[in-house]
């Protein structure tokens, strides 16, 4: 017998208990590995090399503003500006849905081929569709759930625009971070509003990483005191101008993973006062056989730290697993895309547990430190 | 040597306060006990026989006076110095025996070696010879709940004799035992103190069992009676 | 024959120190639970608080909301002249034609830019909503380039003060006054001129029409008679039925309550089981006395679920009260909270709502939670045999 099979026999004496603390503990981790990356999937959009070298051009006023499609001789002109084409999001509703997780926009197809260098055709042909007015170029995501193949018909209903949209699919793309989109022809959009002379935004691709301030700085300045001013942006800062306006909910994850973490500190202190108190007479037997409070401490230490470990091994790795092996975006209808579980949210996790392994320990040290041998010796239970 | 005392108690005073009231346990108790001696404590309960016992064996301290064991006054050790002092020197047996369910018998009897620097092998070593000295040199693979109450006290016996202490302190060792297991007990810890050379200080309040003893001391109101 | 109350509201308390943090942990659980439900009510509720029900509200057929939709001015003249709407001391109908626009606005604080959501309303447009009242300043005067904003969005947006200014493309809107809009959906908006509003950005349709029929059988001649028009194909509801519908923002939180309702009443079911097994274990005796004493199996079962369930009412009420602390210190100091409305992607201005029938709701989850952390536990008193209860030490 060692120190450490003592440690672990008696952490084991009461198999229930230990079960109890080990899966609180798990069910508490994975709650909280959960919550972060829920934030993590709110708060921080997906990065791509080539999403840095895009940038998008809004009505100043908002978002749901038109620009004037005018405008593109312009935008073209400008210096360090590789490609540009409109890129207006149509909001529409697949079939029967009401609420449609994936995005179409109306883009100028043969500009369009030079934006997203780093989608690969998956199936159909991108010349096909530049062809076909009535086509859509559309995501393998949206394909595979859908269960769609190429020649098929996708309808939407229109909920911005007062027009439905009838769509063949002549090519699939993938290898984007977010393969889902339906991009179809401007032309169309343009001819069932009756050429109204706008596009939503404007989507421009930059030479280099270097350039795109400037770029961005000649395009506000471009459009600055006309009917329509502009703002420019790259495709992340766009993005995260998205996700701010989600308000407080990075702060209403926060505060709830803060609860979970001190209802998990309140679980396995009880617990382990609850070990410990259950043992006070051995202890003190442990004391009179000459053993000190440092290594009676220990003896507590390593229990609830271990159990705390334990649990959080559970706890973490299940949550990983559940996560990366569920088809999330199935079962959120699109809502959750990625919920990638990182190696710095499980590694907080594990520290939150550490902690909590050392934090439960102290209470029932301290109460064993303080209980005489012949107090201890006494207790009954 | 014989003739040496191992124990000097002089003017042992202990005082508790329950509530309100101090409660005098020990009134300037004054004793000696000399190696290979087995002194049985009687009296009453609350005389004080517990607590002198308590004081001894170093888990409990005096309010005034000394206590010596082996010319080493144990009201002057600090908490630590006095868990290594009860490690070398003292072994445990209490009335309801307080072994570790979860551990065997061998294994119970090996735990005051873990804080030693004895090495496996030798450890194992001394838990044999302890348990053959009980008597229990076959049962070391037994856990306490599959063994009887006299083979448990002897398990808690081994246990105290294992660090090969001077001095065995006992409280109640028969307490929980019938008849026949109760004079084994006894037997054991007599023939210790003639084989062995160990001092054993026994409290009880059975005047059976305090026949195996060599001298009886008996308390009252904190006070040794003549 | 059952056991007294007595018997368990005593060992709880007595044993408060072990309890406590089960208690405690239970309580934060339902503080959770209760809040988040509280919040999506809020949500639901601005919406569902929204409307008067004299009202009838217009938008283009296959819409689903204000944002999306497009009425031109003839079919705006065509419904003017509807018969059965009422009118005003002037005799000219009860009626506003409206454009709903997105104006993105810096947030206080420097937090970036949210989209908030402008109204343009015609002459009617206040007269038909009572619930929205001025609180401060002057309503726009029509023509002119000035706003009113309810008054709980000016409290996130920099420059909603009055005097202030609202950006709007190369124009500028001068905030002249603020409203309160009593916890509706027009707490979340702007309000201004509808044609000015047309003006400046460049609209030729209007986004809806909301109108008010002499009586309610005048309103139900008018929505039928509106929807089966397939010329105008637009869409006529009551207000606060469409109001009612416009509740999808509230889904995520909800989702969110009841995974965590979920996720966290597991921890705390097994908190209470521990605490409940121990109890057990240190009552061995005590249960034997009973069950000499003549307490059936039964008895004891169901001691134990009662004690159980006190316990985590113990924290349930905790909880409750914990959540409604929260949820007084956000009314009295004015702390409003917003979120993206999925639908216009505007910000929705909202509060929490803790009521009386959540914190019970709280308080049954909590016993549920007792119960079920108390059951294995009272069966396993229930078994014990009566001699080796006596026996142990």
């Amino acid at each position: 017998m060692t120190f450490a099979s003592f440690i672990a026999k008696n952490a084991l004496r009461n198999k229930r208990r230990a079960l109890l603390t080990v899966v609180s503990v798990a069910v508490s981790c994975g709650l909280l590995v959960t919550l972060l990356t829920l934030q993590r999937e709110l708060t921080v959009p997906p990065e791509s090399e080539a999403a840095s070298l895009r940038v998008i051009a809004r009505n100043k006023v908002s978002l749901a503003q038109p620009l004037p499609a005018k405008q593109l001789s312009v935008v073209e002109k400008i210096p360090g500006v590789v490609a540009v084409s409109p890129f207006t999001y149509f909001g529409g509703n697949f079939r029967d849905e009401t609420v449609t997780s994936f995005a179409q926009f109306a883009v100028d197809p043969a500009r369009f081929r030079d934006l997203i260098v780093e989608g690969k055709i998956a199936d159909g042909s991108y010349d096909d569709f530049i062809k076909d007015r009535t086509s859509c170029f559309v995501g393998a995501d949206t394909m595979k759930r859908y269960g769609l193949k190429i020649g098929d018909k996708m309808r939407f209903t229109g909920t911005f625009y007062p027009v439905d949209l009838d769509l063949k699919i002549l090519a699939v793309f993938q290898g984007t971070v977010d393969d889902r989109g339906v991009f179809f022809h401007h032309k169309l959009l343009d001819e069932l509003m009756g050429n109204p002379g706008t596009v939503g935004t404007w989507y421009l691709r930059v030479a280099s990483a270097d350039v795109a301030n400037d770029v961005i700085a000649r395009v506000d300045k471009a459009f600055e005191n006309s009917s329509a001013e502009v703002r420019a942006e790259t495709e992340r800062a766009f993005q995260m101008g998205f996700i701010s306006m989600l308000g407080n909910v990075k702060m209403l994850i926060g505060s709830i993973s803060a609860v979970v973490v001190f209802t998990l500190v309140l679980v396995t202190v009880s617990t382990m006062s609850m070990a410990i108190r259950e043992r006070f007479r051995e202890l003190a037997v442990l004391k009179a056989l000459g053993f000190k409070r440092t290594e009676l401490f220990g003896f507590i230490l390593a229990e609830s730290f271990g159990l705390a470990a334990l649990g959080a091994w559970v706890g973490i790795g299940g949550s990983w697993a559940f996560w990366t092996l569920i088809d999330l975006q199935k079962l959120t209808n699109g809502f959750l895309l990625y919920f990638e579980v990182t190696p710095r949210i499980m590694a907080t996790g594990a520290t939150v547990a550490a902690l909590l392994g050392i934090v439960s320990a102290i209470g029932p040290a301290l109460a064993v430190a303080r209980t005489s041998v012949v107090e201890g010796l006494k207790t009954l239970d | 040597m014989a003739a040496e005392p191992i124990v000097v108690v002089r003017d042992l005073s202990k005082i508790y306060r329950q509530g309100d009231i101090n409660v005098v346990a020990l009134d300037h108790v004054s004793l000696d006990i000399t190696a290979g001696e087995f002194v049985v404590l009687m009296g009453p309960s609350g005389s004080g026989k517990s607590t002198l016992l308590h004081i001894i064996a170093g888990i409990d301290r005096p309010t005034s006076g000394s206590a010596k064991v082996q010319g080493i006054d144990i009201a002057q050790l600090d908490e630590s110095q006095l868990a290594d002092w009860r490690n070398q020197n003292v072994g445990f047996v209490f009335q309801s025996f307080n072994l570790i369910p979860v551990l065997t018998a061998a294994e119970n009897v090996e735990l005051p070696l873990l804080l030693t620097d004895l090495n496996g092998r030798e450890r194992r070593k001394q838990v044999q010879t302890a348990l053959e000295l009980v008597g229990l040199a076959d049962r070391g693979h037994h856990r306490p709940d599959q063994m009887s109450g006299g083979q448990q006290q002897r398990v808690a016996i081994a246990r105290a004799l294992v660090t090969d202490p001077a001095l065995i302190v006992a409280d109640e060792p028969t307490g929980n035992l019938d008849a026949k297991s109760a004079g084994d007990v006894l037997a054991i810890l007599r023939s210790l103190t003639l084989t062995a050379g160990k001092t054993v200080v026994m409290v009880t309040h059975d005047p059976k069992s305090a026949a195996y003893g060599s001298r009886s001391l008996h308390l009252e109101k904190g006070e040794i009676a003549a | 024959m059952a056991l007294p109350l007595r018997y368990n509201f005593r060992n709880v308390l007595v044993r408060w120190r072990t309890t406590l943090f089960t208690i405690l942990g239970i309580a934060a659980v339902v503080a959770v639970f209760v809040l988040l439900r509280g919040m999506a009510r809020g949500i639901e509720r601005s919406s569902g608080n929204t409307g008067d029900p004299r009202n009838i509200l217009v938008v283009r057929k296959g819409s689903q909301a204000e944002s999306g939709s497009l009425v031109t001015r003839e079919q705006f003249r065509t419904l003017q002249y509807l018969d059965g709407i009422a009118k005003d001391e002037r005799g000219e109908p009860v009626i506003s034609a409206e454009l709903v626009m997105i104006v993105s606005a810096p947030r206080r604080a420097g937090a970036g830019e949210a989209n908030t959501l402008l109204r343009g309303v015609t002459a009617g447009g206040m007269e038909l909503r009572p619930q929205v009242t001025l609180k401060e300043g002057r309503w726009f005067v029509p023509g002119k380039r000035e706003v009113v904003v309810a008054q709980r969005l000016a409290s996130r947006f920099a420059g909603f003060e009055i005097g202030g200014t609202i950006k709007a493309g190369p124009d500028r809107l001068t905030v002249v006054g603020h409203f309160d809009g009593t916890g509706s959906a027009f707490d979340s908006e702007a309000w201004m001129d509808a044609d000015e509003a047309r003006s400046i950005f460049d609209r030729d349709m209007y986004s809806s029409v909301l109108l008010r029929p002499r009586d309610e059988a005048a309103l139900t001649n008018l929505v039928a008679r509106i929807q089966a028009d397939k010329r105008l194909s637009l869409r006529a509801e009551r207000e606060v039925d469409y109001y009612s519908k416009q509740t999808m923002t509230a889904v995520p939180i909800k989702y969110l309550a009841g995974m965590l309702g979920v996720a966290m009443s597991i921890g705390a079911v097994f908190a209470a089981m521990n605490t409940m097994y121990a109890s057990v274990a240190a009552r061995t005796r005590e249960i034997g006395t009973l069950r000499v004493l003549g307490f059936s199996r039964a008895a004891i079962v169901v001691c134990f679920l009662v004690e159980g369930s006190f316990l985590a009412m113990l924290g349930g009420i905790l909880g409750s009260a914990l959540a409604w602390g929260v949820y007084a210190f956000v009314v009295v100091r004015g702390i409003n909270f917003g979120t993206m409305d999925f639908q216009s992607f505007a910000e929705t201005v909202f509060q929490f709502r803790v009521t009386p029938d959540l914190m019970l709701l709280g308080v049954l989850f909590s016993v549920a939670i007792g119960l079920a952390g108390s059951l294995f536990p009272a069966l396993r008193a229930a078994r014990l045999p009566v001699i080796s209860a006596l026996r142990s030490l």
